[in-house]
């Protein structure tokens, strides 16, 4: 039943170009490249997770046994011992972030560690954060380079603008989706559940901020840099084919700490915390600052805001 | 009526909290207890002292002649303070008599660890952000200890514009695709066009 | 079981025919074959395989779903003659219309299904056992129209003919209730196709009201083109009775479908262009290019090009009324609709990126592989339909003569 063990000869052009890939970022073993994406460890597992029934129809004994599913799949496919858990939701919180832009200085530190943290796939090159540069006295998105690499940041002339999703509170792509395989927590994270999404890919159209990324092929990550601290809404292990997007660092700050954006931000531009207590930083900054939303016109109501100061 | 009469008893407690507060004169030869601004949440700073090179600065600064006159340092600290740009001088910050602490521009001694009462003095919109959160750096955690890097663990204080760096890579595109480089597409500002016109 | 052997005689009359059928089918087959072969490539690595990515999330695929829809909508316009107006002309060919109608959806749902990540999980949109976001999501709303669209236009048939092969005249009160609600359906399929584009503010491009408008215009030029070529073969092949009426007919309302579409595609310009906002980016990219990329560019111009010529035939009388003059144009309206409504507009919606990124994208030969297996697919189930059909209402086929018929063709 289960066929990862044939598959990885298939020796299409593509496995090709992906082993050449891997070889390049300096990953010795391509051997676990070509699993298929349902593809586990007995079967089992294989039939459980083929009928596994969605995040919030399942009983707290059906996710438990999804859980060690998903355990026992990563160290199948990736060689390590990773702990997925299902950290719940605190009562009372809605989690808001906020970002001083003019703090911002463009060193992408936010993305790397977002990569690192949340087992973004290094071959399907998924990342949460676009740091955007923008010419002084120009806040049109369509003029911005993404691509920016000059010797030293910042460019004189340039500011600096990063974009991950913005948790909407009125979330389009939560409308979009067909299957109900996203949605919005209790504590305003919106997230996915990968193994419910069939990767329709509406949800990405939906997005007013390009915060959906597709798993186009099976996430590679190198086994001694996978973040074993996972959540089965959040940085576990994705499978192929399905659709995955910030999830404010469930994992971390469901316990209290900071997402890894925030802790990797040299500059302390980054402001994280409950909108539902009046005494939070993230609450001072929207009573003291001048704070906007970017493409507010659209109706999302992100709980995601910029300021200057 | 109720309302006045709790208005009228927080007049009253104020007026007392006033008066306790003018009493309690500053004893210079004590660091200063900034008592902070109301409604922050309490937090701890991380401790500064473990990271400085030169401290206790009152070592070496025990057997010289303290000397207030403003001159070019030919020692080993930094010769020039870009620092406030020729507008402020080492004693602006440091205490003249100890060296083991710093001054306010009241004079009041501060400890190294609370050095953000200093910046304060001057930067006091800043100061205050830092208090709630919006300037500056928490330690690990949204929720819970609230502990707060200090000014100068970010901002040397002697040139306090952070400088710049290289940026991480730049982000890729998704395995086996490539992406082609396009032309500048996004317009001149407005002044660059008026600039090339009034060349011509 | 009369049913059960008008079914084995229908499904016997599909697999009869001379050599040049069977090589026919079987060229169609092979294409079908080929298909399925570069489609395993793609489930087996994922849709790596395709150009699609994170900026242009949705390609050749969905472009193709998105006119198919339009052309099964398209049948309506022989259903509305035929049924209410009681043409007889076009009675006598409107099964045909439904049979293309099948197909057509067949093919639109192939190619949503080719484009999911995940199409083990299609279970998941089942109500009970899956999670069907209905009515909130307009994919769930596309779902649920596209598969009672295929019913009513499997059903509506199989009754007449079952009728008819029983050689009794079909209960007017029986079939004409589903023939209005097949009515409405088909402005439904595409106006929802339309609104699932149109419901997203993030993509201006799509945003507009004028896109179910547009939607049905287009399709109802494209749509009568594809049935007037249809038509006109199955009067060569075959010795059934197809009418001039019926294709003038079509030919009328298609050159009044392309002006009603064209003056939407100008009126989308005019209003994107005379005060071009940041939402002209993807009008602009699409027309004229946008920094230094414009791989659509030539593309739409040809379409656009091919849509006025056709428009120009179709609006002289003595031009439209020349058979060949009237191909002609019928094949460039289906092409140059093709490009419009499909790459054309889905395309353009994600370039640049709601993030003002420009990343372009281009269908492999994966993509195109199996956008032709399911094209193939589609005329192989319109062939098999349209030959059983034919059978029926020459009323070779009958339950009261099978053995006489059975031999001759």
């Amino acid at each position: 039943m289960s066929n990862e063990s044939n598959s990885g000869n298939g020796g299409g052009k593509f496995d090709q170009a992906r082993r050449n890939f891997l070889r390049g970022i300096g990953l010795g073993t391509a051997a676990a490249v070509a699993q298929p994406a349902w593809g586990g460890q007995t079967f089992q597992d294989t039939f459980a997770d083929f009928f596994q029934k969605d995040y919030r129809r399942m009983s707290a004994e059906e996710i438990e046994a999804a859980l060690e599913r998903i355990e026992r799949k990563a160290e199948a496919r990736y060689g390590v011992e990773i702990d997925c858990q299902n950290t719940l939701p605190q009562p009372g919180v809605v989690y808001g972030y906020a970002i001083n832009i003019s703090r911002c200085k463009g060193y992408r530190d936010c993305v790397h560690a977002c990569v690192k943290e949340n087992n973004l796939g290094r071959d399907s090159q998924v990342q949460y954060i676009r740091v955007l540069q923008l010419d002084q006295g120009d806040f049109n998105l369509e003029h911005s380079d993404h691509y920016y690499e000059p010797e030293t940041v910042p460019v004189e002339g340039k500011h600096y603008l990063p974009v991950q999703c913005m948790q909407c509170d009125d979330p389009p792509c939560v409308k979009a989706c067909p299957v109900e395989a996203t949605w919005m927590e209790p504590d305003g994270i919106v997230v996915v559940d990968y193994d419910w999404c069939i990767g329709c890919r509406y949800c990405m159209a939906a997005c007013p901020y390009w915060a959906r990324h597709f798993n186009w092929t099976v996430p590679e990550i190198p086994a001694e840099e996978m973040n074993t601290n996972t959540h089965y809404l959040g940085n576990r292990p994705r499978p192929r084919g399905v659709v995955e997007k910030c999830h404010f660092c469930i994992h971390r700050t469901r316990k209290g700490q900071q997402p890894a954006c925030m802790e990797a931000c040299p500059t302390g531009s980054r402001i994280f915390g409950n909108l539902l207590d009046p005494d939070s930083e993230i609450r001072y900054v929207l009573a003291n600052k001048q704070v906007f939303r970017l493409k507010e016109d659209l109706g999302t109501e992100p709980k995601f805001w910029y300021f200057s100061d | 009526m109720n309302s006045i009469i709790l208005q009228c008893m927080v007049c009253v407690i104020s007026l007392v909290a006033l008066q306790a507060a003018a009493q309690e004169s500053p004893d210079s030869s004590q660091p200063l207890r900034f008592e902070g601004y109301p409604g922050a949440s309490e937090f701890t700073v991380v401790p500064r002292k473990d990271g400085l090179f030169f401290y206790p600065g009152g070592q070496c600064h025990e057997a010289m002649e303290p000397n207030p006159e403003i001159r070019t340092l030919n020692t080993m600290h930094d010769a020039e303070i870009e620092h406030g740009r020729g507008r402020i001088w080492c004693l602006s910050c440091h205490n003249l008599e100890d060296r083991n602490y710093l001054n306010t521009l009241l004079n009041e001694l501060v400890d190294f660890d609370e050095s953000h009462l200093v910046c304060g003095g001057c930067h006091a919109n800043r100061h205050k952000d830092w208090y709630f959160g919006a300037h500056g750096k928490r330690v690990s955690n949204w929720q819970g200890d609230r502990t707060l890097y200090n000014c100068t663990h970010c901002h040397n204080p002697h040139k306090p514009a952070i400088e710049a760096r290289a940026p991480k890579p730049a982000p890729p595109v998704r395995a086996g695709l490539k992406r082609e480089q396009g032309t500048e597409h996004h317009k001149s500002s407005i002044w660059d066009a008026k600039e090339e016109h009034e060349e011509q | 079981m009369t049913v059960i052997r008008f079914i084995f005689d229908s499904v016997r009359e599909m697999f009869r025919g001379p050599r040049e059928y069977f090589i026919w089918l079987l060229a169609l087959g092979l294409i079908v074959l080929f298909g399925i072969w570069r489609y395993s490539e793609q489930i087996t690595e994922g849709l790596v395989v395709t150009g699609m990515s994170d900026q242009v999330s949705w390609g050749f695929y969905i472009s193709n779903f998105a006119f198919l829809v339009g052309i099964a909508a398209a049948a309506v316009l022989l259903v509305i003659p035929a049924y209410i107006f009681d043409r007889k002309d076009v009675k006598d060919v409107v099964l045909v219309g439904e049979g293309m109608a099948v197909a057509a959806v067949t093919m639109a749902i192939l190619f949503v299904i080719a484009d999911l990540g995940r199409p083990d999980r299609l279970w998941h949109m089942l109500p009970g056992i899956g999670r069907f976001h209905w009515p909130v999501s307009l994919l769930a709303w596309d779902v649920l129209v596209l598969s009672v669209y295929f019913l009513l236009n499997l059903a509506i048939p199989f009754y007449v003919l079952y009728s008819r092969y029983r050689g009794r005249e079909p209960k007017f009160r029986l079939y004409f209730p589903f023939v209005v609600i097949a009515m409405f359906w088909a402005i439904s399929i595409h106006t929802v196709t339309a609104f699932l584009f149109s419901a997203n503010p993030a993509r201006p491009f799509w945003h507009t009201a004028l896109l179910g408008p547009r939607f049905i215009a287009s399709a109802f030029a494209s749509g009568p083109a594809l049935i007037i070529i249809t038509l006109q073969i199955v009067r060569k092949l075959t010795s059934y009775h197809v009418s001039q009426t019926v294709i003038d007919l079509l030919a009328l309302i298609m050159t009044t479908a392309l002006q009603i579409s064209l003056f939407f595609v100008g009126a989308e310009l005019f209003t994107d262009f005379y005060n071009e906002g940041a939402h002209a980016a993807s009008i602009h990219y699409l027309f004229f290019g946008l920094g230094g990329f414009s791989s659509l560019k030539a593309w739409i111009w040809f379409a656009l090009a091919l849509n006025l010529t056709a428009l120009v035939i179709l609006m002289i009388h003595p031009l439209r009324r020349k058979t060949v003059m009237l191909n002609i144009a019928c094949v460039m309206t289906f092409i140059g609709i093709w490009i419009e409504k499909g790459m054309g507009l889905v395309i353009p919606g994600f370039v640049p990126t709601p993030l003002g990124e420009i990343f372009e994208y281009a269908p492999t030969s994966v993509e195109l592989s199996v956008a032709a297996g399911i094209w193939a697919f589609g005329i192989l189930v319109f062939t098999l339909l349209a030959k059983a059909v034919i059978a029926v209402e020459q009323g070779k086929l009958s339950h009261q003569s099978p053995q006489k018929q059975r031999y001759t063709l």
